[in-house]
């Protein structure tokens, strides 16, 4: 017998006091867990949607910050406008490189002309785009032409059918982009082109007209010059252009960087009350078990145990309990937070993207280590004093 | 050579700030190589203690504990530990056996605290000693599927496990009924005559003297006749 297998005898030997360690382990790991893949499911979310447009700067209508942001995390489809004339005079602000245009556009409420309800839709100018064309240019080697369009992770063409319907429009879906865990996930993105050909065929086909203001755009994204400041770029384009509200890269989706702190703070608050529960409430079953076990130490002293080994068995025995039920704990956690991301989405009001194979490995690692640290921290003054006792006094007791 | 030798030895216990309980005061005694020796005496007379004390489970107040010509309280634990675990095997009057572990693991458990320990080796050993005790039928039960005289054969066995040369008996038969108390005494002499280890053994009953090689009677932490 060695110590691993000495402590898992004592394990069961106490059903009852195992299986409440067991749970505090279990628990501890996998709202830990839950907290970080939540968070940084966000945070990934949020940097991968970045990333995604590419920009250094988004202007929009004055006052349409919240709901551009909205539209672009969330998947809210919605309708802002600014003059098209307006491009000219960003794209002429000394230190943009680049400025395109972006029309956002949705598709029809439950209507038979639309295979797709409210699906937000983005059309841009593939002559100054630089958000869906570099992956086009990769992945299909050319540009999308009349009738194509691409599709977000959640864009798919309706089983059976090759084309998928908008405002009794065929458009042929030619690919996917890579999850992003935000809206864009179920966006589909056309050229203009498309776009005013769906807006004529839907006066005819469609149970309401697709509607383009003449003349007009959503947004604009920014590319700015290497070397050039962002911040005086952004306030250049305010100053220099009336009615538009230039946001900065590192500033865009404030509200939901401000929604995710509070939701990390709320978490970490609960987080902390368990974990101290959990740690008190182990400490206290292990003083109690080591009491109970008291003469069984003494006589395992009198038989030739050392200190040092009996205060390795509890640790042992903590340990094993902190692994297995962090394990299970973890197990769940992946998996409740796999199944449920939709709901937590819609129900947090945040993005969310699972972690990626790696990241998820790393994270599960640091569970383990948070139920094994905890746990044994717990059981560390116990076993420390009980390895201590006098094992006559002991036996006698 | 003495097998265990107390010189002058005192254990005094603090109880509380203001009083002390002397458990054994001044005591010498020298216990020869296969020996048989039962200690004798009332409760709180000291035995206990003084089996403590012979094991090196207590520290004495004053005096010195030899074992084997080995000063006790001169080693670290961890040898003082390994010392206990070799040469010495232990016999309690409570159930000692760990209830979470079979009857063949409990006789194997002290080997597992050895240097040289093997698995196979010390399970094999410890089926040999069920053998001796007349419990190789139950080599997979648990103790509490065992009478309280099924229990103490198992302990005497587990205290042999290690070939010790002193067997240390704390009152073994005090929750025994009286035909259970002489199998287990019988047990002890045959265990003696057969491999000549030196034995102490405490009880407060003076009939099972005559079990022995020699007698001492202990009252009020001191022994009366040696």
């Amino acid at each position: 017998m060695n110590l691993g297998q000495f402590a898992w005898s004592n394990i069961k030997g106490s059903a009852f006091r195992s299986w409440v360690v067991f749970l505090c382990a279990m628990i501890v790991a996998g709202f830990s867990l839950s907290t970080v893949l939540i968070i940084r499911g966000a945070q990934d979310s949020l940097r991968l949607a970045l990333d995604r447009l590419g920009a250094d700067i988004i202007v929009v209508p004055e006052g349409a910050e919240t709901k551009v942001e909205s539209a672009l995390l969330m998947g809210k489809p919605v309708k802002v406008w600014m003059p098209q004339e307006n491009l000219g005079k960003i794209a002429r602000v000394p230190g943009v490189a680049v400025a395109s245009p972006q029309l956002y556009l949705s598709s029809l409420s439950n209507a038979s002309c639309c295979a797709v309800s409210d699906m937000f839709m983005v059309a841009f100018d593939p002559k100054t785009d630089f958000t869906v064309e570099p992956w086009l240019k990769h992945k299909l080697g050319h540009e999308l032409r009349l009738g194509e369009a691409v599709g977000g992770s959640y864009v798919f063409t309706p089983e059976g059918e090759e084309n998928i319907k908008l405002y009794g429009y065929f458009i042929t879906l030619k690919g996917n982009l890579a999850p992003t865990g935000t809206g864009l996930d179920q966006t589909m993105f056309m050229t203009f082109e498309t776009a005013q050909d769906i807006a004529r065929i839907s006066k005819t086909r469609a149970e309401k007209p697709l509607e383009i203001p003449p003349n007009s755009m959503s947004a604009a994204l920014v590319k700015v010059q290497p070397g050039a400041d962002t911040r005086s770029v952004a306030l250049d384009i305010m100053q220099q252009v009336p009615g538009v509200t230039p946001i900065e890269s590192p500033d865009m989706f404030q509200t939901f960087r401000q929604q995710i702190t509070g939701l990390l703070r709320g978490m970490l608050v609960i987080l902390s009350i368990t974990l101290l529960l959990s740690l008190v409430l182990i400490g206290l079953i292990f003083s109690m078990a080591a009491n109970e076990r008291r003469r069984e130490i003494g006589v395992l002293r009198a038989l030739g145990a050392t200190r040092g080994f009996v205060f390795q068995s509890i640790l042992a025995e903590a340990a094993l309990l902190a692994v297995d039920g962090g394990a299970v704990g973890i197990g769940l956690a992946c998996l409740a937070t796999y199944l449920f991301r939709d709901l937590l989405m819609r129900s947090l009001g945040i993005p969310f993207l699972f972690p990626s194979l790696p990241s998820l490995v790393t994270l599960v690692g640091g569970g383990l280590v948070v139920a094994l640290g905890g746990v044994t921290l717990a059981a560390f003054i116990p076993a420390y004093r009980v390895s201590r006792q006098d094992p006559a006094l002991a036996m006698r007791e | 050579m003495s097998m265990i030798a107390l010189r002058d030895v005192t254990k005094t216990y603090q109880v509380s700030k203001e009083v002390a309980v002397t458990a054994v005061r001044g005591v010498s005694l020298n216990v020869e190589r296969g020996e048989f020796v039962i200690i004798t005496g009332r409760s709180g007379s000291g035995k206990t203690t003084l089996l403590n004390l012979a094991a090196g489970l207590v520290k004495p107040t004053s005096g010195e504990v030899r074992l084997a010509d080995v000063n006790l309280w001169s080693l670290s634990d961890r040898e003082q530990s390994l010392l206990r675990n070799q040469k010495i095997g232990f016999v309690f009057q409570f159930p000692s056996l760990l209830p979470s572990l079979t009857v063949l693991e409990n006789v194997a458990l002290p080997t597992m605290f050895a240097t040289n320990h093997k698995n196979r080796d010390a399970y094999e050993r410890a089926a040999r000693l069920l053998e001796v005790v007349g419990l190789s039928d139950k080599l997979s039960a648990y103790p509490r599927q065992l009478s309280a005289g099924q229990q103490q054969r198992v302990v005497v066995a587990r205290a042999l496990i290690s070939q010790p040369q002193v067997l240390l008996a704390d009152e073994p038969t005090s929750n025994l009924d009286e035909q259970t108390e002489q199998e287990i005494m019988n047990l002890f002499r045959d265990i003696h005559g057969q491999t000549g280890i030196t034995i102490i053994l405490v009880t407060h009953t003076s009939q099972l003297v005559a079990y022995g090689t020699r007698a001492i009677a202990m009252a009020n932490g001191a022994i009366l006749d040696a």
